[in-house]
């Protein structure tokens, strides 16, 4: 997959830094700052985990449904894109785009009993709603549906290491670094190499030599891992008065 | 280009073309690029299922495949409730030219359409793509006589997730003998197969192996090619639907083909090989003596086609025959066996599973993890770091650290002693 990864869309699409940290103008109207939809995309991604967990869905699926999510803020505002429908409905379309359907009613289902704080209550859409959003993410994602993440590339690069004790570490470390944006800005395999690096100072194993003949640049892993790190101090636990702060800014449901 | 396709008005439709699964298609016009297109409308469910799995795939793919030789997906939009693809135009596809007996193949067109055909496959396989529903009637031709691979809504991407594909797929006549005998770890094989029956039968100019049920297929081929032999291909007898059938001597293929080349049988038995692990792959085959040496392909725009694209078609007939060999031993479902368990991982042309963006070539594949397979298959990995564990614990001087590097992430690891419960909730 190599050669795979370097041709496919999803490699061509990756995004800078500045691409993904802009508020939409008409957000901005409404008060919506960078924080807020660091917030609310973190936020929803952990929804994201927690609906799968219960339909039962694969990983991949999670890890898609949270790419295509973060991918379509880059593009479309909060304010026109309700993300309390769009985090569900991504994950219906990833389960479909990665051959392991969550059938829309059993989705809709939890959706309704595990609602996305802080107002469930007033945010309950039917499963009409899901199929129509289907459509319009479907055009926000321009039908680019391919997303490959660092999962495989990272069992491939502990054995290469010698370093496969390491696997459930930094398995974790992958799932983890979904509370970023990192997946539509880099390469599968360097954020997968970032986690073997905190990996290996967490669980002291010198991969000096290891990472040295790899030639990647190591200041780019460097800043994955600091970004990653960031997510741990900053995001991982965010106190609910703060993610109700950032969703209050949020048009009621029209 | 998304926001000019809503606009509708970009495409005047024209008349109907044909009748698909999943929906209608009909030709219009680009108005944006005057080119004559054709678009794919499909019929969406009553608001139960959303966008059907197979236009989502088939969508899926083609936007990864670029290629002279694979049909070109140029653009996709909503319409009403519809989901509309837009493929570039074309003329005619192989079926039409097979069964036209006005016209004549030579040897060298042969050569052009295979060609044609195995690079639009090395392609797909390149990018870990099966096609997996490879037979003539999708194999179309463009009004610049180019062949390119069409209708993806059964292909797959190595690797997705349901690692366990289903042997459904193909039509029968086209089918490889381990998809018949239940195979469900199958890798590109499968379109090479079915190349090589549309090989065959471009020069029979008529299906070659035409089973009326799995069974009668399988007799079907082990009449061609003879009943294969365990040392011929090892893994046979532990495919899931395996059963015996009674032993069949080969034909000489000369038999079968007495206008081919020498290079021609040999590339022919190279595609129609039994066990998947020994059959050519789509580059090797482009790179065989049978497309080095004369008569060279025919250009593209000289082929022979039928002058316009038939409205209806019908397929033929399914013929059974009385000479292929019986099964001796009922069909053994209980058996489900594993084909290629563990190595190989990297291999397109050997099994079902995938490789990795890793660019690396890695030295070592036999670790405890199945490549292809995901730790938390095994619901034994956690979802999230418990950095509480491991934070307390002193960072290790490193080199590739700098001291200043090393304080920070130190303080970072620190801080996270704070944090508290939120990993157990994201156990699987
Ligand atoms: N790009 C195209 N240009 C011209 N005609 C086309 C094109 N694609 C499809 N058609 C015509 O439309 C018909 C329907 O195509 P479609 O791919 O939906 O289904 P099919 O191949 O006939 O059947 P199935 O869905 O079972 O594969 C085809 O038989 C063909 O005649
Ligand atoms: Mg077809």
């Amino acid at each position: 997959m190599a050669a795979n990864f370097w041709t496919s869309s999803h490699c061509k699409k990756l995004l800078e830094q500045e691409d993904i940290a802009h508020v939409s103008p008409i957000d901005q109207n409404r008060g919506l700052t960078t924080e807020d939809a660091k917030i609310i995309k973190v936020h929803l991604s952990n929804y994201i985990r927690k609906l799968a967990q219960h339909a039962k869905v694969r990983q991949r699926v999670v890890a898609t449904a949270i790419a295509y999510f973060r991918r379509i803020y880059t593009r479309k505002s909060f304010s026109e894109y309700d993300p309390r429908l769009v985090a569900p409905t991504c994950l219906y379309l990833a389960s479909k785009a990665e051959e392991s359907t969550v059938q829309a009613k059993l989705l809709h289902y939890y959706m309704k009993n595990f609602g996305t704080a802080p107002d469930e209550k007033v945010f309950r859409y039917e499963i009409k709603d899901v199929l129509e959003m289907e459509m319009r993410l479907l055009e926000a994602l321009d039908y680019y549906l391919v997303i490959y993440h660092p999962y495989r590339p990272l069992v491939q690069l502990l054995q290469d290491a010698g370093l496969t004790e390491l696997i459930q570490t930094t398995w974790a470390l992958v799932n983890d670094s979904y509370g970023t944006d990192l997946i539509l800005m880099y390469p599968p395999y360097v954020i997968a190499l970032a986690c073997i690096y905190i990996g290996c100072i967490l669980k002291e194993k010198d991969a000096r030599t290891w990472f040295e003949e790899l030639r990647v640049d190591m200041n780019v892993i460097k800043n994955i891992a600091m970004e990653i790190l960031d997510f741990y101090d900053n995001y991982r636990q965010i106190p609910e008065e703060r993610v109700h702060a950032a969703f209050i800014k949020l048009p009621p449901r029209s | 280009m998304a926001e000019l396709s809503t606009t509708s008005g970009r495409y005047i439709k024209g008349v109907t073309l044909g009748e698909g699964t999943y929906g209608v298609v009909f030709k219009a016009l680009d108005t944006l690029t005057n080119r004559t297109v054709a678009v794919k409308k499909i019929r969406l469910g009553k608001y139960k299922e959303g966008v059907h799995v197979t236009a989502l795939r088939e969508i899926k793919l083609l936007k990864e495949l670029h290629d002279p030789n694979i049909i070109e997906l140029i653009d996709v939009y909503p319409h009403k409730r519809n989901l509309n693809l837009v493929f570039e135009f074309m003329e005619s596809d192989l079926e039409a030219v097979i069964k036209d007996r006005n016209i004549v193949l030579s040897s060298a067109d042969i050569k052009s359409y295979m060609q044609m055909t195995l690079k639009g496959l090395a392609q797909c396989h390149k990018k870990w793509v099966l096609h997996r529903d490879l037979k003539p009637n999708n194999l179309l031709i463009a009004t610049d006589g180019q062949l390119k691979l069409a209708d993806f809504g059964l292909a797959r991407i190595l690797g997705s997730p349901d690692r366990n594909f289903t042997h459904q797929v193909f039509a029968r006549w086209y089918r490889a003998p381990e998809l018949l005998f239940g195979s469900k770890q199958y890798g590109a094989g499968v379109d090479i197969w079915a190349a090589g029956c549309i090989f065959a039968e471009l020069m029979l100019r008529r299906p070659f192996l035409q089973g009326s049920s799995d069974i009668d297929q399988l007799g079907k081929i082990f009449a061609a090619f003879g009943t294969p032999r365990e040392s011929q291909w090892p893994d046979m007898t532990s495919l899931p639907d395996y059963v015996e059938y009674q032993y069949c001597p080969a034909p000489p293929l000369r038999s079968l083909f007495p206008m081919a080349s020498e290079d021609a049988l040999d590339i022919l038995l190279r595609m129609l090989t039994f066990d998947p692990k020994s059959r050519i792959t789509a580059q090797q085959a482009l790179e065989h003596r049978y497309f080095l040496i004369e008569p060279a392909p025919t250009r593209p725009v000289l082929l022979p086609r039928p002058p316009t694209r038939p409205e209806g078609k019908s397929k033929p007939a399914e013929v059974a025959s009385p000479a292929a060999p019986i099964v001796l031993s009922p069909p053994n479902k209980a058996r489900r066996v594993t084909l290629f368990p563990g190595g190989a991982g990297g291999d397109v042309h050997s099994s079902g599973r995938v490789d990795t963006g890793y660019p690396f070539p890695s030295r070592d594949a036999s670790g405890g993890t199945v490549p292809g397979e995901t730790p938390s298959d095994h619901g034994e990995i956690p979802m999230s770091v418990d950095m509480r564990t491991t934070a307390g614990q002193a960072i290790p001087p490193r080199p590739t650290l700098n001291s200043t590097d090393r304080s920070y992430l130190k303080r970072k690891l620190d801080m996270d002693l704070a944090v508290s419960h939120y990993q157990e909730e994201q156990q699987i």
